[in-house]
């Protein structure tokens, strides 16, 4: 699919370009029950019913996606971020627009907890349940981003609890001598030091507020690295934190830097800027949360 | 003294014939008097009871130790309570005691495993990595061999490691086993050393890797894109691609993953030099690609291609280039999804199983599917550790668990391959 409203990059050597991710008409034939039947000799036919299953499990993951980021953002909360555990169930529609409701449920983990850690899943910690459940509706507004999020989601941790645990990670911060002594967060080895381990969170619910804004039917963000930390200040109301991340986006593999300037204050919702450079494309794109106007980002399939 | 000679006898039994011990305790019992050596002889002279004596008092006041099997927990205890022995609980549960004895042992001995400076949980530079490929060959002559098979494009070496029990016959049925075609996928190229090292050290020892090797050749390629890595250690972590030039265009290298002869230049690739997923000039511009194509070309007789990456935890098959289903695909499945299976088994590292097309992205011109349509029916791709937490940046301290796991799924594929050689 063509992206609209841009002059087509320049031809590569062998000429005018091929049709490249193609996933994209794939994606919305198989939801409009068409079998995507391949031409071509040789091989066995596909039941379309089985690469409709495999589109839809892709799309509600897309969904869950969006929904968790947008979540972590609105929860403002260092302490109690989330990541996506499974799937239960879900439910996409698209309409003629080619715009796509998915209705869905899904659990969630701490994102906080280190990984592969031995405590086997099934303990609990403090009588606690390790999984949260969400549900949630997004809608994907055809390859544009800022999709809609409702969601709700069981409470993982109690509210005073994660209170005091972002007080704990502000006063934490608060004690990091400034400037800043680090290049990176990890290294390249993938090390965080432990001191640093509360720069990284917060890091990562200001790229939450990016990475839902940006996230699209097609398109799912990691945060990969913070490759600079250009001011951190913390003062008796808040931190004020300006850095640049960089974002790995999955299906075009690209490495995309974005600048964020957040500013946090436990239990305040969190004020968010950024600037993304869009490698692909000539214009660059920006947001913010205070409600003024989003350009509209017009991103390349590749 | 008797009794003493007595006890002796017992302490001969050894625990084997039972395998595992769970909710097994260890009692530690005083022993003041006869009168008790007489009483506990009674105790673990019975037969319902299957006690097991570990060490006996050498005199009195010394204690006796005793295995008291969990099924026997509350008799012992109500006869000795009855009797009033004294005792304490010294072994809570043996078996939690011994799988942890064994989880550290086995931790260790990923961390000696060389008997030099590397250190198999830390990444490491190309020269280190190929000293290391020449150390294990020097270490295991009749097993392994350095082979050169080519360059880089900046004209680094391009080494393989060779493991072959074979003498003189060139061309038994081999397995490749690729890895760090994508250079900031780091936990491919450690992952790819560890298993070099452990497929010389267990051969011999495990039966498993012993009868692969005993019909099949394996080689592997750690660093199947020097220049690439190079660059992700001196000047950005995250490169993907090659390092080559494109005449007229400002932004380097190709992605090898898109460069080989299976719908080149198709869906999932793009044309563009600037893009991380550019499938280069032509199929197998990339000299990276083309040696490796050559190498397995001439030589025939592949009969697996196994592709390390990372990150998302998958564990794929042919087509990355359509959604059309290959035509062993049930089988592939079957066996990717036994050895996500045996993956699993080691710490719970959960891998998703399917073809590449849907369960990660279209992508043509990558090495599986180049291998597959060229009569390498076991053809399969690892999307390692993690799902994105660290994604590339993997912490070193995950590289032995990762290694370790990943080499249950590589044997239980390698064992398939061996048992339907075609």
């Amino acid at each position: 699919m063509p992206p609209r409203g841009q002059p087509p990059p320049a031809s590569g050597p062998g000429g005018p370009r091929p049709a490249v991710l193609l996933l994209a008409p794939l994606l919305l034939l198989a939801l409009q029950g068409v079998a995507a039947a391949p031409a071509g000799a040789g091989g066995t036919e596909d039941s379309p019913g089985l690469q409709d299953a495999e589109l839809q499990r892709g799309l509600l993951q897309q969904a869950a996606r969006a929904a968790l980021h947008f979540f972590n953002f609105r929860a403002g909360s260092p302490s109690a971020l989330r990541v996506l555990a499974a799937v239960l169930e879900g439910r996409a529609t698209v309409n003629p627009k080619k715009e796509c409701q998915v209705d869905l449920v899904f659990t969630t983990d701490h994102y906080n907890r280190e990984p592969f850690c031995l405590i086997p899943k099934s303990l609990f910690q403090d009588g606690e349940e390790r999984l949260g459940k969400c549900s949630a509706r997004v809608f994907f507004r055809n390859q544009k981003p800022r999709p809609a999020v409702n969601v709700t989601c069981t409470r993982l941790i109690e509210k005073n609890k994660r209170q005091q645990e972002d007080y704990l990670l502000y006063t934490h911060m608060k004690q990091l001598k400034t400037p800043l002594d680090v290049v990176s967060i990890p290294d390249s080895h993938g090390h965080i030091d432990p001191s640093l381990r509360p720069i990284w969170d917060l890091a990562f619910l200001g790229s939450s507020y990016v990475m839902w804004e940006k996230t699209t039917q097609f398109l799912h963000y990691y945060m990969a690295q913070i490759s600079s930390v250009n001011q951190w200040k913390t003062n008796d109301d808040a931190v004020d934190f300006d850095y640049t991340v960089l974002l790995h986006e999955f299906s075009t593999q690209e490495i995309i830097p974005c600048r964020i300037h957040l500013v946090w204050y436990p239990g305040k919702p969190l004020k968010v800027k950024y600037h993304c450079q869009e490698l692909q494309t000539p214009e660059e794109a920006s947001g913010t949360e205070e409600g003024s106007a989003v350009a509209p980002t017009e991103l390349n399939n590749f | 003294m008797k009794w003493i000679l007595f006890f002796g006898a017992l302490i001969g039994l050894s625990i084997c014939g039972r395998e595992k011990f769970f909710g097994d305790q260890v009692f530690r019992i005083n022993v003041r008097n006869g009168d008790e050596i007489s009483k506990l002889s009674q105790l673990v002279n019975s037969d319902n009871l299957k006690l097991n004596v570990w060490k006996s008092p050498s005199t009195f006041g010394h204690p006796m130790d005793v295995l008291v099997p969990s099924v026997s927990l509350q008799l012992v205890k109500s006869f000795l309570k009855s009797q009033g022995l004294e005792y304490s609980v010294t072994i809570e549960d043996l078996q939690a005691l011994l799988d942890n004895e064994d989880e550290e042992m086995q931790h260790n001995e990923g961390q000696e495993r060389s008997n030099n400076s590397f250190n198999y949980g830390a990444y490491h530079s190309l020269e280190a990595i190929y000293r290391e490929m020449n150390s294990i060959a020097g270490d295991f002559p009749e097993l392994a061999s350095r082979v050169k098979i080519g360059h880089s494009f900046e004209n680094r070496p391009m080494y393989v490691l060779k493991f072959s029990t074979a003498e003189g016959r060139r061309r038994r049925p081999a397995i490749w086993l690729n890895a760090g075609i994508h250079s900031r996928e780091w936990i491919s190229q450690a992952t790819a050393i560890w298993t070099a090292r452990k497929i010389v050290s267990d051969h011999g020892k495990d039966p498993a890797i012993t009868s692969i090797l005993e019909k099949m050749d394996i080689f592997l390629l750690p660093v199947a894109n020097p220049d690439g890595y190079v660059y992700t250690q001196t000047q950005n972590r995250l490169w993907r691609k090659t390092r080559s030039h494109n005449p007229g265009s400002p932004c380097v290298g190709a992605d090898p993953n898109r460069n080989w002869n299976a719908s080149f230049a198709g869906e999932g690739a793009s044309d563009d030099p600037c893009s991380e997923v550019y499938h280069g000039h032509h199929a197998n511009s990339e000299v990276e690609v083309k040696s490796v194509v050559d190498f397995i070309q001439e030589h025939g007789n592949f009969k697996c291609f196994i592709d390390l990456h990372s990150y998302s935890q998958l564990l794929m098959y042919p087509y990355g280039y359509t959604v059309k289903k290959a035509p062993d695909a049930d089988e592939l499945d079957k066996v990717a999804r036994c050895a996500a299976k045996a993956l699993a088994s080691l710490s719970g590292t959960t891998y998703q199983v399917g073809p590449t097309c849907t369960t990660v992205y279209p992508a043509s011109g990558s090495s599986v599917d180049w291998a597959y349509d060229n009569g390498i029916k076991y053809a399969f791709t690892f999307e390692l550790r993690d799902t994105g937490h660290y994604g590339f940046l993997l912490p070193a301290n995950q590289i032995i668990p990762t290694a370790e796991e990943t080499w249950l799924g590589l044997k239980t594929i390698m064992e398939h391959v061996r048992d339907n050689l075609y």
